[in-house]
């Protein structure tokens, strides 16, 4: 500290006497050098000392600095060291972490200065670019800065990165760096950003990072290594986690061959041990080979990764390792579920294991020895629950799997001495400790899914109770031991074991309906009002099974039919109290847990109670059962698609056909009509016209027939003029007057000659007319023809209207009658 | 699983000119008619035979949208050969290849080989590009040419294997550093200079990452 006061004193000079400056005028006084001084060695002392109290005055460097920072980044970039310096104090102004001489209220300082040095997306490309700088004192603080930010604002980060061009890339050269410290940081670096990115993540196996990683993991001696081998392995299951693109790409490249040195295990290892280091690193990656084939994935990438791992003798290793003596418990545990999602659904994988032998004398089944260790109230909680997970994952769609393990509790011919997992699942399933009871019963009752075979089987199982007395049936003595243990756990354990063998399984139900006191349990059970501590489980459970019963029924037990439970039911609980007791489980927070996923999780033994494969039958059943009883659904929950049953959806569905059946002819009927309409309209404007060039002719006609009348006068006129007898010419012997007779009579004659010229073309123009008016009549007689036929016509498409139902019927034939006046006509009749 | 040499391919061009088709024909010798849009990139790898060598090509598919077209700019450094696919029933996805080749020219190494694809060559009726113009562009690019059809498979072997071979003469050439893998090529196995049967000497080779299995 002192010499840091004295770097201060050489920077800024000694201070005035008296007078003691602040922290926040240091700064400030500071930045105003680095903004202002011409003198590049000036500059960099002052962004040293800037540096150094970039942690004690974080607020004020980062408020006030930012930009003069952010300037010397961009101004001096070809001088490492002030590079350097301003990279540190932009570290330690981002950081998420309270540092170690800030007071407590500066919590979301760090994010908040982050988000201000993002908010310029060219501030990442900047520092982004000073990766490529060589020097340590420049690259090794830009890893720094930038891992500082991404902590700070992961997201903002992330995608900013994503749009600079080659910022991953930039990124992934780091990872070859020799310097360790950069590789590191650079790696860690890594694992923040591609967090929930699966673009990120593309980017980066893209650019060989499973090959660097390898690398860098089998430079280090595998899992011997130190801690960077599991910071690779964990920036690895960064990118295959839910990243289906990438599981294919390890797949594809191999890179699951390349896992297999990691499983060797060390012949001395017993000398050696466990260091934690190592147990982190095995951790880490058999955290990467159940991502690989985690039931969450698309199956087809779970069978082809579980086949690799099989061909690649990774399944052979892990159960190497299950096998061999001390492994510690938790990596124990973890090889437990590895092995079980590496052998899940997949047949020959799970033949493989069951036939894998321990090397004990004399040698057992690994199954055997496993669900040994399941009932061993001694071994750890959770490697009991991998154990069965595991086994359940070896039942998994395989028929013959859990015949052979339905078939070690037969009554068999040879006399077998050895345990067998039958024996031990029986055992445990009416021993003492209520967990191993569940275990069991869940064990017991994934033998039977999907196998309607196995359930027949497992009812030949006979059991001798107490010596002497007659051995009982399996499922008599889970309903007697349902009745006798206090536990609930074992309780709902044996309830499970039940639901799961008398689903489609009309046997089982008629054995359990004989077991005395069986109904009375469950009955009263169901019809219980009140409930602590997850009891409301167990009356649902009870519920479920009445339901089942009655479902399953094939009614050969007298007093407990179909009908007789149904009422039973419905008198003795009361319907509506049932179904709130069946719904009571669904909607349970232990319900949810189960259901999420197959893998038992569980903190505590007492939170064990459901089970995943349980839930999915419930799921179907609760159905199935409602509807079995007749009941109608609580209609104040709104009765949606999903909340009815098979039948009502099919039903509804059928339904639905119908109503758009019907609507699609009532569209074409329209579509008819409408065309109809149109071609009426039209016909209707045909004849109008028609009728309306009748007429004209008409007139025309009449006119015609006036104006020939009107000739025919004029012409019997001069007819009779010119017949009217001429007086005889008079020959007098007064010449003068002659010739004066004469020139009137000349005049006479030369008139009556016009008049007579004039007659002749009048005559003329007659028979023109004439025959004119006759052309015209007959015009008129094909028009009149013509409009018959219209009519006829016309009358036709009204009839066939009528048929189609268009038009009502009306025994008015004339087209004039618009449909207003049938509206009208009709309109009191409808009243 | 042994191969001489491992090449990486990328698949670009517009949206819906059938890139994640294509792919899907290639690696799967099946044709999906309806497919989502492909959400970033997606992977897809098949062995080949050059020569009589195997070839191992992993691909990865890109995605069309602009949205993506940033994410799309990270692969270009790291890839051998680029697809780059056109639809001939739509004139504008044939209008965007000089953006697309600009992109891939700028943004990845000089060697990388491109093959100009026009995609889609079942539907000639609804032809929009014709063949000479695709021919042309690619001659006047310095591209190789070829019009596939990823629902009748046509040509779409010949896309991908084409490219590998124009891939494989270069490195026989010797332009391309098949040591360097940000190139997109590496070497298989059994032609890594160090012994494979011998882990533990695989870390001389510098960033050989094959040669330690």
């Amino acid at each position: 500290m002192e010499y840091f006061k004295n770097s201060l004193k050489s920077v800024l000079g000694a201070p005035p006497p008296g007078t003691q400056m602040t922290g926040a005028e240091t700064v400030e006084t500071l930045l105003a050098r680095v903004s202002t001084s011409t003198l590049l060695e000036d500059r960099r002392d002052a962004c040293r000392a800037i540096k150094a109290l970039s942690k004690q005055y974080r607020l004020e460097v980062g408020a006030q600095g930012m930009d003069i920072l952010r300037q010397v980044l961009e101004l001096d970039r070809n001088d490492p060291e002030i590079i350097g310096y301003c990279l540190d104090a932009l570290c330690n102004v981002t950081s998420k972490n309270i540092l170690k001489d800030e007071c407590e209220n500066n919590a979301n300082v760090g994010e908040q200065f982050s988000e201000m040095f993002l908010k310029n997306p060219e501030n990442v490309s900047l520092v982004l670019s000073f990766l490529e700088e060589y020097d340590f004192r420049v690259r090794w603080p830009a890893v720094k800065l930038l891992t500082s930010l991404t902590n700070s604002r992961p997201k903002d980060i992330q995608d900013l990165i994503l749009v600079s061009p080659m910022g991953v890339s930039k990124l992934m050269d780091l990872l070859s760096e020799n310097r360790e410290v950069i590789r590191n940081d650079a790696v860690l670096l890594l694992i923040s950003l591609t967090k929930s990115n699966a673009n990120i993540q593309k980017i980066v196996a893209f650019e060989n990072a499973f090959d660097k990683l390898l690398n860098i993991i089998s430079e280090e001696e595998y899992t011997n290594g130190d801690i960077v081998v599991e910071d690779c392995l964990l920036l690895m299951l960064n990118l295959l986690k839910n990243n289906t693109s990438n599981i294919n790409f390890f797949k594809e490249g191999s890179y699951i061959q390349k896992l297999a040195p990691m499983f060797i295990l060390p012949d001395n290892l017993e000398e050696v041990g466990w260091s934690p280091q190592k147990i982190s690193n095995f951790h880490c990656v058999l955290q990467v080979v159940r991502t690989l084939v985690s039931p969450n994935n698309p199956a087809q990438i779970v069978t082809s990764c579980q086949k690799t791992l099989r061909n690649a003798n990774l399944l052979e290793s892990f159960c190497n390792i299950l096998m061999a003596s001390g492994v510690p418990a938790d990596i124990l545990t973890e090889i437990i579920n590895t092995v079980g999602e590496v052998i899940r659904g997949n047949l020959t994988n799970q033949e493989y294991f069951a036939n894998v032998l321990a090397p004990s004398n004399p040698p057992r089944p690994a199954l055997v020895v496993l669900i040994m260790s399941m009932v061993n109230e001694k071994q750890p909680f959770t490697l009991r629950c991998a154990v069965l997970y595991c086994f359940e994952c070896f039942l998994y769609k395989n028929e013959i799997g859990q015949e052979l393990v339905v078939q070690t509790l037969l009554p068999s011919s040879t006399g077998n001495t050895t345990v067998t997992t039958g024996q031990l699942l029986c055992s445990g399933l009416f021993s003492n400790d209520s967990l191993s009871n569940w275990f069991c019963a869940v064990a017991l009752s994934h033998c039977l899914i999907e196998n309607p075979s196995q359930k027949e089987q497992l009812l030949r199982v006979l059991l001798a109770t107490n010596l002497g007395a007659q051995p009982v049936t399996l499922l008599n003595q889970c309903g007697v031991f349902l009745q006798h243990t206090s536990k609930l756990q074992a309780k709902l354990g044996i309830l499970m074991l039940i639901s799961m063998w008398m689903a489609h399984c009309p046997a089982a139900v008629k054995i359990f309906l004989n077991v005395p006191g069986a109904m009375a349990f469950l009955t009263a059970q169901t019809s219980a009002s009140e409930f602590d501590n997850n009891e409301e489980l167990l009356q649902g459970l009870c519920a479920f099974i009445m339901g089942l019963c009655v479902l399953f029924n094939d009614n050969s037990v007298q007093n407990y039919s179909k009908e007789n439970l149904a009422q039973l039911i419905e008198k003795r609980v009361g319907l509506e109290t049932y179904c709130k007791k069946l719904s009571e489980v669904s909607r349970h927070e232990v319900y949810a847990r189960a259901a999420k996923q197959p893998q038992i999780k569980a903190k505590h033994s007492n939170e064990l109670l459901l089970e995943f494969e349980f839930c999915k039958l419930f799921k179907v059943m609760e159905c199935l059962i409602i509807q079995a009883l007749g009941v109608q659904r609580d209609l104040s929950n709104g009765i949606s698609e999903l909340s009815l049953s098979e039948h009502e959806n099919a039903l509804l569905l059928q339904y639905k056909d119908l109503i758009r059946d019907q609507d699609k002819k009532l569209q074409d009927l329209q579509k008819k009509y409408n065309h109809l309409q149109k071609e009426f309209n039209e016909l209707k404007a045909q004849m109008e016209e028609l009728q309306q060039t009748n007429t004209q002719l008409v007139d025309q006609n009449t006119l015609l027939k006036a104006q020939l009348s009107a000739g025919t006068t004029q012409v019997t006129n001069i007819i009779h003029e010119i017949q009217a007898p001429a007086p005889p010419p008079t020959v007098d012997s007064q010449p003068v007057f002659i010739h004066g007779n004469n020139d009137a009579l000349l005049e006479r004659i030369k008139k009556l000659e016009a008049d007579n010229e004039r007659l002749e073309k009048v005559e003329e123009e007659l028979a023109e007319k004439t025959s004119e008016i006759e052309s015209y009549q007959r015009d008129q007689d094909d028009l009149l023809q013509l409009l018959t036929f219209q009519d006829t016509k016309l009358n036709k498409f009204k009839e066939r209207l009528r048929q189609l139902g268009a038009l009502p019927h009306s025994d008015e034939s004339s087209s004039d009658v618009s449909d207003n006046e049938k509206d009208k006509e009709s309109g009191p009749s409808l009243l | 699983m042994s191969y001489a040499y491992l090449f990486k391919y990328i698949i670009i061009g517009d949206t819906g000119v059938g890139k994640s088709c294509l792919l899907l024909q290639f690696t799967d010798k099946r044709f999906q008619p309806v497919h989502d849009l492909t959400i970033g990139v997606e992977f897809g790898a098949r062995m080949i035979t050059i020569d009589s060598k195997q070839i191992k090509l992993q691909i990865w598919d890109t995605a069309g949208q602009e949205a993506f077209r940033s994410i799309t700019r990270s692969y270009y450094r790291g890839a051998a050969g680029a697809l780059l696919v056109y639809d001939i029933t739509r004139r504008e996805t044939f209008n965007h290849l000089t953006t697309w080749l600009e992109d891939a020219r700028q943004h990845s190494n000089s060697n990388m080989v491109i093959m100009l694809i026009g995609n889609k060559s079942d539907l000639e009726t609804r032809r929009e590009v014709k063949k000479e113009e695709g021919e042309a562009f690619a001659r006047e690019h310095g591209l190789v040419f070829m019009e596939t059809s990823a629902k009748t498979a046509a040509n779409v072997e010949e896309a991908f294997i084409n490219t590998a071979k124009e891939i494989y003469e270069k490195i026989q050439e010797g332009v391309f550093d098949i040591n360097n893998e940000a190139n997109g090529i590496k070497i298989g196995p059994q032609h890594s200079p160090t012994n494979p049967s011998l882990p533990g000497t695989g870390g001389s080779g510098g960033s050989q990452g094959s040669g330690c299995c």
